[in-house]
């Protein structure tokens, strides 16, 4: 499945929206995984991911810790994070090429950014998932203002009426850009939703005079 | 998914939290606020939002899954809907294989080939087995081999036709993701079957297509895309190559 494929949005909300997935790959090389991910979960956290998560636990917005996400490596052995800066990316990437894991690295992001991460780095990029959009009956869809939050969580569990609240919040000076993005981050259960990106992507609902970040 | 009628204290506070829509509040004269919220039972997916761990914090716990959930073909929303729920027969979590996540290793999409991933319902709305069927009716006569290490395929009852029973049909889920590989060449074909079916559909999905790079970076499948009129989005997810034993290499050293 490629819950970090299909995020909505022009290219420049997409900018500084990355999604790094450390995985072995099932009956080839997941024996032995988990200190192998453990040490990769070291450099993510090192580099000052904006949300990481597990499925064992849930993300740092909905309340696990770092210690639990260690833990939980065990069970779901994957690292999964989001990231809103290229040269924190690059900065994992290093990392990671250095320690030679030989686990499987993708990231998700502007086409043309990774591939040029990648070349900087000194790494020869494999295969790629494209998106070739949507299909269907897009016209029961919500608002492409509504969408560019929700695909944050591929896995569907960012509803639409939670980001619906929450701009009508913004809007009325209830809440502030982070703290509606904080208020809609908890569902997305493996931590790829990007709270900086959606922040920014609430900013345009604060009201003239309207509320700011204050904590 | 339920609510204890006894525990929840009409707060709503649940409400916009569920994806589909299936939390409501009705009237419990003599309840602390005069009502109560209860839950669809078919609009409900099962995905757990609900009883995940610091999402909703019902103030009284009243939610919980039935458990008597997995013995009956239910258990079908649960395990598409809740990623935090792991399908037994593929050992992985989720709805799908690791597609282009560990390419690089199980080589499960080769030079030449296509890995071609339809993720049912994606975004936002959705689906039914029975929309699941419409594309997979419709692929079939490619002679497409549904993606074995898929929980989708597990469930049809006739892999050659596409088809599923009816108590799957009725089922309805986030997502689903049908998911195969096929040459290359056909690539033409199945877009253009997709495009005949969609129209058809009341739900969407979002198509995803798997290619590998050739030795000096170039992706010849682009070159199709353009000439077929489709434009990929700017956003893709990039196998850089990391993961060892290689496929490529075990390839060269088997021949």
């Amino acid at each position: 499945m490629t819950h970090s494929l299909h995020r909505r949005g022009s290219s420049a909300s997409l900018a500084n929206d990355y999604v790094i997935l450390v995985t072995p790959a099932v009956g080839f090389n997941d024996e032995g995984a988990p200190d192998k991910l453990r040490e990769a979960l070291e450099v993510v956290l090192e580099a000052g991911p904006a949300n990481i998560g597990s499925y064992a636990t849930g993300t740092v917005f909905a309340g696990a810790t770092p210690e639990e996400i260690r833990k939980g490596l065990w069970e779901q052995p994957r690292v999964r994070c989001a990231f809103a800066g290229r040269e924190q990316v690059k900065r994992v990437l290093e990392e990671l090429k250095k320690k030679d894991l030989g686990l499987s690295v993708t990231v998700s992001g502007l086409t043309d950014e990774v591939l040029d991460l990648a070349r900087e780095v000194g790494l020869k990029p494999h295969s790629i998932n494209l998106s070739l959009g949507v299909w269907g009956n897009t016209a029961a869809l919500p608002s492409e203002d509504v969408l560019e939050f929700v695909t944050m969580c591929g896995h569907g569990l960012i509803s639409r009426y939670l980001v619906e609240k929450a701009i009508d919040l913004v809007r009325r000076g209830r809440r502030t850009p982070e703290q509606a993005a904080r208020m809609i981050a908890p569902p997305c259960v493996c931590g790829i939703f990007n709270p900086v990106r959606a922040a920014e992507l609430f900013r345009k609902y604060v009201p003239a005079g309207g509320r700011e970040e204050q904590e | 998914m339920y609510i204890d009628p006894q525990k929840c204290n009409g707060c709503s506070i649940c409400i916009p939290y569920c994806p589909a829509g299936a939390i409501s509040l009705v009237e419990a004269p003599g309840s602390k606020r005069g009502r109560v919220a209860v839950v669809d039972q078919e609009a409900c997916l099962e995905c757990g939002n609900c009883i995940h761990r610091g999402v909703v914090k019902c103030p009284t716990s009243a939610f919980s899954e039935d458990p008597g959930i997995w013995d009956t073909a239910r258990a079908i929303r649960r395990f598409f809907s809740d990623p935090m729920v792991k399908h037994p027969v593929t050992s992985v979590p989720g709805r799908g294989t690791e597609e282009v996540k560990t390419n690089d290793v199980t080589g499960r999409v080769k030079r030449g080939e296509v890995g071609i991933g339809i993720e049912m319902g994606r975004p936002c709305l959705g689906t039914s087995f029975a929309e699941v069927e419409k594309v997979t009716r419709a692929l079939a006569p490619l002679g497409i081999a549904f993606e074995e290490c898929n929980p989708l395929t597990h469930l049809m009852d006739d892999r050659t036709r596409g088809t599923f029973p009816p108590e799957v049909k009725a089922q309805r889920v986030i997502s689903a993701i049908i998911e195969f590989t096929a040459p290359a060449a056909l690539l033409p074909d199945i877009l253009r079957v997709l495009r005949e079916v969609a129209p058809t559909l009341e739900t969407v999905f979002s198509l995803d297509l798997i290619s590998c790079f050739e030795p000096d970076g170039s992706l010849p499948v682009l070159s199709v895309l353009r000439e077929l009129g489709i434009e990929p989005r700017p956003n893709a997810k990039v196998n850089l190559g990391m993961g060892r034993p290689r496929a490529v290499d075990k390839e060269v050293a088997a021949s």
